[in-house]
């Protein structure tokens, strides 16, 4: 198998396929950065061309845009906290405060290094572990999805924010959203009020759109007064080669994040923002001053951004070995798999190794070509973007948002959909109600039901089932561990205090 | 009257020339799936064929219209002008079954059949590990104890699901059925062990051969795929069931342009390189035209409509 990777290198580094994997990356990038516009979206619109196209160009194109898209998804999450993607709203946390104390640069620069990285990890585990991993996916029934949702739950309770009522109400609104839809195990209707168009429920991104980009942009159009744009067009950057040295102290993130992203990537259905949250807790739950965290820790888009690329190559091990999407993006990616007649499986190894593994290389040299083309190139350019007026920008976002979202199922209701998750995402930000509960609700909450449901079923309704194998008794455990060692290290706290005290 | 008749003949003149230059301009295929899905590269794949086929430098778009099972782009094509440059992708039973679980502003009757292209039975497969070698053995077990073998379906009121549902009525069992999201994951539970059987269609099998064992093909006649399966008739269980992708157009369509498109497709039929392009994909090309692909549009729905007075699945 290794000298399969090996003889597929020298077709990968052909001039025509290495600038195919460059125009991705470039077009990842641009369609990353711009809110509304997504990797899934550009794959998609890319499908038809990619007929008369030699396989590995086109998938090369593929391979890059998925990953400068989840990159690209940071640069408008740090400079004006609109994640570009659902995966990059971890990375809003710490890059927003740090573009606001005049540390954009250094944060997109952070964004960078870490996305490479992540995305090299991801691409190295793709080529070398890709069929035992396989194995691991197969461990994975409803039972064990079901306590891996229960974990992102409670590993992510610090994302309520300072206000737990508000914060419950807010992730309470985010699995209400989830439950809209037909219920796929009984058939029933929820909430779809007679619209077709509810029955499949609500796209992620229309509701992401809807809360996280429409209230900011609306905020820019607020913002009339002239201001400075002579400074701000400047990021203040140092060369990233000279910024890089003194990145080095996150190694711990870089290597735990990467570790976490894989292992979502090769869940069944679990995606990308799923990875950048569990990354960024367990990066600040190790951190030593959790409390700067949220307030411009360059280690926060460290750890969302590292992971979020992890994902990314990751996500293609179930999807090539089982033929499991577990993103939009890889789904659109079997897609243009199945068109140049390569079906998932495990024969796809056998049958076509120098289109798999060339595909896998691809994945690999466009996490590189990242830190040129992301770090060098793109950063800089679209800092550019901040020098505009701030009401121009903001209709400029808005119009690119409505094309966005349009564009996902070529449909006005969307549209309207979105306008209305705008509505209330205005309001929830001007009344301090925090955001990113309602996207867990609606992610890990749809997640928990729809797996508790299936593996009560299958066991026929007895709740034993839960606990019946030993993946299960192992993620139990874990639950328990995450909720109880917070309690003792308070304790013993608290104990130490009052030692001290007394 | 004279007036009329004169009108009569020069406008039908008038169409005869139209419909002459048919296509002079794009034929939108609608499909109701998103991009990259099994029924979206089917109809860009035939769609490139189709071009060929109808000569004039016709060309062929595909447009997306996901959603609801399909029933967006459906209720679509339905609702579309009947001029020739809107069709369909049309999968069977799945587009009439749903008709029956809900309201649907669409049916059997809503559309001119052009042509079927692909033909793909199901099957019961379970894992290689599993204890059952044969369709007897599996039903045995099911009959020990009634509704706990479970049956992982890739969807609710699919052609999955009326593979297990006629299965239940065939050999007189109750079945545990676990409908998920999509083919794959389906296929994944089972290869994990987390479910006993499956029914997924052929071509979901093909590629996965060392960890899934076929125990029936639910076809008439034994699959090219996989001609060591013995179908399920030949196992004592009279029972069918598949599913069909073809093209229709909205209802109406001009007997000049169905018979143009419907000579277009026959055209397809043995075409060796359309043939092999959808074998890699592990379909198998099975083209039913024009009145006969009605007939078996009318029986699907009957099958389905049958079910569900009996066996409703929701």
């Amino acid at each position: 198998m290794y000298g399969n990777l090996i003889d597929a290198l020298p077709a990968v580094l052909s001039l025509g396929n290495i600038l195919a994997v460059v125009v991705g990356v470039i077009a990842g990038i641009c369609v990353g950065a711009l809110p509304g516009l997504s990797a899934t979206m550009a794959i998609s619109v890319l499908i038809p061309f990619t007929f008369g196209m030699d396989p590995l160009v086109a998938l090369g194109m593929m391979a890059g845009i998925y990953n400068g898209a989840m990159y690209g998804g940071s640069i408008p999450a740090v400079l004006l906290r609109i994640p570009g993607t659902p995966a990059a709203v971890a990375t809003s946390f710490d890059g927003y405060p740090m573009a606001q104390q005049g540390r954009g640069g250094y944060a997109l620069q952070v964004a960078v290094v870490s996305s490479a990285l992540g995305g090299i990890a991801s691409a190295l585990v793709l080529m070398l572990l890709a069929p035992p991993l396989a194995k691991v996916t197969l461990l994975f029934g409803p039972t064990e999805i079901f306590w891996v949702a229960v974990f992102g739950m409670s590993a992510i309770v610090f994302l309520l924010g300072g206000d737990i009522i508000k914060g419950l109400i807010s992730a309470a609104f985010g699995v209400f959203v989830s439950l809209i839809g037909v219920d796929t195990i009984t058939g029933y209707e929820r909430y779809t009020f007679g619209h077709l168009e509810l029955l499949d429920g609500i796209n992620i991104v229309v509701l992401l759109v809807g809360l996280y980009a429409l209230p900011p942009a609306i905020g820019l159009l607020e913002e009339v007064r002239d201001f400075d744009t002579k400074n701000t067009g400047r990021l203040n950057t140092t060369s990233i080669w000279k910024a890089i040295p003194g990145m080095l102290k996150y190694w711990k993130t870089w290597l735990r994040s990467s570790v976490i992203g894989v292992f979502v990537g090769i869940l069944p259905g679990a995606g990308g923002s799923m990875a950048a949250f569990l990354s960024y807790n367990e990066a600040r739950r190790a951190s030593k001053n959790p409390d700067d965290w949220g307030k411009g820790e360059p280690e926060g888009v460290a750890a969302s951004e590292t992971s979020n690329n992890a994902d990314t190559a990751a996500a293609l091990i179930p999807a090539l070995t089982l033929g499991i999407p577990g993103t939009a993006v890889a789904a659109v990616m079997l897609g243009g798999l199945l068109i140049h007649g390569l079906q998932p499986g495990p024969m796809l190894f056998r049958d076509n190794p120098e289109i798999v593994f060339g595909f896998m290389w691809q994945f690999l040299f466009a996490a590189i070509l990242l830190i040129f083309l992301g770090g060098a190139l793109a950063t800089n350019s679209f800092a550019q973007v901040l020098r505009l007026p701030r009401p121009l920008l903001g209709a400029i976002i808005i119009a690119l948002v409505f094309i966005g979202v349009y564009s996902i199922n070529n449909r006005m209701f969307d549209v309207y959909l979105m306008l209305g998750f705008g509505l209330i995402g205005y309001f929830m930000d001007k009344l301090k109600f925090p955001l990113p509960p309602v996207v867990l609700g609606l992610i890990l909450g749809g997640f928990a039901e729809q797996n508790l449901r299936l593996a009560l079923r299958i066991g026929g309704g007895d709740w034993s089932i839960l606990a019946s194998s030993p993946t299960a008794k192992v993620l139990i455990a874990m639950v328990l561990l995450v909720i109880v060692s917070p309690l003792v290290s308070r304790r013993l706290r608290a104990r130490k205090a009052s030692k001290v005290a007394g | 009257m004279l007036k009329r008749t004169l009108a009569t003949i020069l406008l039908s003149a008038l169409s005869a020339t139209a419909f002459a230059d048919y296509p002079d301009k794009p034929i939108t295929v609608v499909v109701g799936y998103s991009p990259g899905g099994g029924t979206d590269v089917l109809a860009r794949v035939v769609g490139k064929y189709l071009e060929k086929a109808l000569g004039d430098d016709a060309s062929v778009v595909v447009k997306n219209q996901p959603g609801a099972g399909g029933q967006i782009g459906f209720t679509s094509v339905a609702e579309a002008k009947p001029d020739g440059y809107t069709l369909g992708t049309f999968n069977l039973p799945a587009a009439l079954a749903l008709t029956f679980d809900r309201h649907a502003a669409y049916d059997a009757d809503s559309f001119d059949y052009i042509a079927n292209v692909v033909h793909d039975p199901n099957t019961i497969v379970v894992s290689r590990n599993s204890p059952y070698h044969s369709l007897d053995e599996l039903i045995e077990a099911a009959k020990a104890k009634p509704g706990s073998l479970s049956v992982a379906l890739a969807s609710l009121g699919g052609n999955d699901h009326f593979s297990a549902l006629l299965m239940e009525a065939a050999a007189g069992v109750d079945f545990n059925l676990i409908p998920f999201e999509g083919a794959s994951m389906a296929r994944t539970t089972l290869m994990g062990g987390h479910v006993a059987v499956g029914t997924m269609a052929l071509s979901q099998t093909v590629g996965f051969e060392d960890d899934l064992r076929v125990l029936a093909v639910l076809d008439d006649q034994r699959s090219s795929y996989a001609p060591d399966v013995p179908t399920a008739k030949e196992q004592g269980y009279d029972v069918e069931m598949g599913s069909y992708r073809g093209f229709v157009a909205p209802k109406g369509l001009p007997d000049a342009l169905e018979s143009r498109l419907e000579a277009a497709f026959r055209h397809l039929a043995d075409n060796p390189d359309l043939r092999r392009e959808l074998a890699a994909q592990g379909n198998s090309l099975d083209i039913v035209v024009g009145e006969d692909y009605r007939r078996l549009a009318e029986a699907q729905s009957d099958i389905a409509g049958d079910l569900w007075k009996h066996q409703p699945w929701k």
